[in-house]
């Protein structure tokens, strides 16, 4: 392969007590592409995510993002490093607006608070934002919180123009998923739809380039599923990201993934091309007996 | 030039009722020590409501924004006040010859640090585990007050304390004078808070309050931010006791028990967190009233429902002269406000179970702000690719 991976996981294992819910998993996503992962309920495929987060950290294996070892790093670091998710049971911020939520997705855009919103993109960059982190310790962030706290206060036009141009982008991405006009109402207002399209608009105001999506037309009607599709296909052309879709219709997979990664309680069971998958035998066999399984046979399923 | 408008929060014509109400509403506040109904006795009550609403604005930074439970708020109040004792009492071993106004940014920086002192055990703290901590921490406070002999007085405390100097005139002590100064230093936090809300630190702790797992993945490092909400109302809570001391010019470790956090925590959560009216509200419902019903010309006018006294007394009155024994009789209404007073304790709980279950989010639930974000009509967001232009960043 001549592209070097944007994301490579290796024997990737995560135990819970007696479950083992990742076990050596490996997974090489190129830059650009849109995977799938599937797999039966309970495979593993969230766990995977909260790994690629750092929400948790693995027992076994490592994961590279773009080289950089992100597994076991905090949450925020790795978002830093351009990982954005959704959520497979939708979590917005309840009780904060529409745009509000887009804003906290853009929190590390928002040039306010000094150096902590470094944005390393390359090794060495971030290895020279460790060491510098390291060299400041605590007074570099207090001097980052002084600033944010006093830029918050006196409000300076650098300040202002930030500010703006964050709302602005805000504006646009809720735009971009078709929001507009909803900013000012409370996230726990909107129809379960419109909450799943926040979602993804609040994941992009953070300039991902690993773009994380569980199972984003969860509940959603033919109609809605279809634009979500088309939407994500857009998005990923616009943004020039690289998505991982977790997805349970086998119209959307095949549909817009390039490749498909199949996880069967909590091991990787088979990966390729959507067509090649398919007709995988081990993939029939682990959905036997499932409303997936007919899908797989009768080709694009209904959902 | 609509978005200018946007940006510099000029409210759209409609709002401009929302904008001058408060403003109206300060005027009238500075417009009351020239009433001469308000005799020094009320303005004493309206210091310490407006003392109650700066703890409580404080307080609301680390409650009602990031969501913290803070039982242990009487720690920074106490660390102000304590301060602005050792300072300038001439009972304590320290004489630095301060000024209230050097030792006024001393303490908010004083406060700062114990509030990040308070902050650091506490971090992996959820809830339930949160509050208790921090009640701890308040009583440790409090003990070490006590302990400390030689620097705080012990249980004698601290007495003589300065008052704030003005230059070119007298020291700030006469009531309406104090009246002023905790005006101002109310009006000035709640911008001062409202101006933190409205930005990025303040969306970050919302986002920790709402979902601290979803706000990390959201790239905000929850531990600074959590951290800096402990800071900031811990300064506050900080400027509130160096005020309290000065004004009291006495102060020992009675006046910081754990009675002071749950009476900021009760004005926060009656009032509607988040709130500014809300907490004005509560404060004075809370603090202010008590104190009122106290007052002699309460008891006046209660004097003149003698005849509700005989009505409600008619059926004890009967009962007691059949019983053999003494019966409970209705108490003579001069003395109601008082009784009311005393048992304001009850009455709290009461007050605060009956919002809790009536109204979760209080009686002024914080409402959005929505019109800073008010869309321009739909003519000049019009882009022939709003997500071309979104992705040329
Ligand atoms: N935090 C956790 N503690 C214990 N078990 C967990 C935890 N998270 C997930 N699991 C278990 O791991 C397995 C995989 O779960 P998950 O990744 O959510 O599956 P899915 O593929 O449906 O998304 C399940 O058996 C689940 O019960
Ligand atoms: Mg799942």
């Amino acid at each position: 392969m001549s592209v070097r991976p944007l994301l490579e996981v290796r024997g990737l294992s995560v135990r819970f007590q007696g479950l083992l819910a990742l076990d050596s998993v490996d997974m090489t996503v190129p830059p650009g592409q849109i995977r799938g992962l599937i797999g039966p309920n309970g495979a593993g495929k969230t766990t995977l995510f909260n790994c690629l987060t750092g929400f948790y950290r693995p027992t076994g294996g490592s994961i590279l993002l773009d080289g950089v070892r992100i597994d076991g790093m905090p949450m925020h670091h790795v978002a830093a490093l351009g990982v954005a998710r959704t959520f497979q049971n939708i979590r917005l911020f309840a009780n904060m607006t529409v745009i509000e939520n887009v804003l906290v997705g853009a929190h590390r855009t928002i040039p306010v608070g000094g150096p902590d919103q470094l944005r390393p993109r390359r090794r060495h960059e971030q290895r020279l934002a460790e060491v510098a982190a390291q060299l400041r310790g605590l007074p570099g962030g207090v001097v980052s919180s002084l600033v944010e706290i006093a830029g918050a206060l006196v409000r300076p036009p650098a300040w202002i123009r930030a500010e703006r141009e964050a709302v602005e982008r805000a504006r646009r991405l809720l735009e971009a998923v078709g929001l507009r006009g909803r900013e000012n109402e409370l996230a726990r207002n909107l129809p379960y739809g419109d909450q799943r399209r926040l979602e993804l608009a609040r994941a992009l105001a953070s300039r991902p380039r690993l773009l994380l999506l569980d199972e984003p037309t969860a509940g959603m009607n033919p109609g809605e599923t279809l634009a979500m599709m088309d939407l994500i296909r857009r998005l990923r052309e616009e943004y020039g990201l690289t998505i991982i879709l977790i997805e349970h219709q086998m119209r959307v997979v095949m549909g817009i993934c390039e490749e498909v990664t199949v996880l069967d309680y909590g091991r990787k069971i088979a990966e390729g091309p959507p067509e090649a998958v398919q007709r995988d035998p081990a993939v029939i066999e682990a959905y036997l007996g499932t409303k997936f399984a007919r899908q797989l046979r009768g080709g694009h399923g209904t959902p | 030039m609509p978005d200018l408008r946007l940006w510099l929060k000029v409210p759209p014509r409609r709002d401009v009722a929302r904008r001058l109400l408060p403003a109206a509403a300060v005027v009238l506040f500075a417009l009351v020590p020239a009433v001469p109904f308000f005799t020094d006795p009320w303005l004493r009550v309206f210091f310490l409501v407006g003392l109650y609403v700066v703890l409580g604005l404080g307080l609301n930074i680390v409650v009602g924004f990031a969501g913290l439970l803070d039982l242990g708020y009487v720690a920074f109040f106490a660390a102000g006040a304590y301060l602005m004792g050792i300072l300038t009492s001439p009972q304590s071993p320290v004489d630095l010859r301060l000024e209230f106004w050097v030792i006024l940014p001393l303490a908010l920086l004083l406060g700062a640090l114990v509030g990040l002192l308070l902050g650091l055990p506490v971090l992996p703290l959820r809830g339930d585990y949160l509050a208790i901590v921090t009640l701890g921490f308040g009583e440790i406070i409090r003990i070490l007050l006590v302990n400390l002999r030689d620097i705080t007085g012990g249980s004698q405390g601290l007495a003589a304390i300065e008052k704030p100097p003005v230059p070119g005139w007298q020291r700030i002590d006469e009531p309406w004078q104090w009246y002023y100064v905790i005006l101002v230093t109310a009006v000035a936090v709640a911008f001062l808070s409202a101006r933190l809300r409205d930005a990025r630190i303040g969306r970050a702790w919302e986002a920790i309050r709402e979902d601290e797992d979803v706000a990390a993945a959201m790239g905000i490092d929850t531990v600074k931010y959590k951290l800096l909400a402990f800071a900031t109302g811990a300064a506050v809570g900080s400027v509130g006791g160096v005020l309290f001391a000065s004004y009291i010019g006495f102060i020992n470790p009675t006046s910081f028990t754990l009675q002071v956090s749950i009476n900021v925590l009760a004005v926060v959560i009656i009032g509607g967190m988040g709130n500014t009216w809300g907490v004005v509200f509560g404060a004075f419902i809370l603090i202010g009233v008590p104190e009122l019903l106290q007052f002699r010309e309460t008891s006046d006018v209660l004097e003149r429902l003698g005849w509700l006294r005989t009505a409600l007394d008619a059926p004890f009155a009967a009962l007691d002269a059949l019983a053999p024994f003494g019966v409970w009789r209705v108490p003579e209404p001069e003395t109601w406000g008082r009784l009311v007073a005393d048992k304001r304790f009850i009455i709290y709980g009461a007050l605060l179970v009956a919002v809790m279950v009536a109204r979760p989010g209080g009686l002024f639930p914080s409402r959005r702000r929505k019109l800073e974000f008010e869309a321009p009509p739909p003519s000049e967001v019009a882009e022939p690719s709003a997500l071309a232009a979104g992705g040329s960043q």
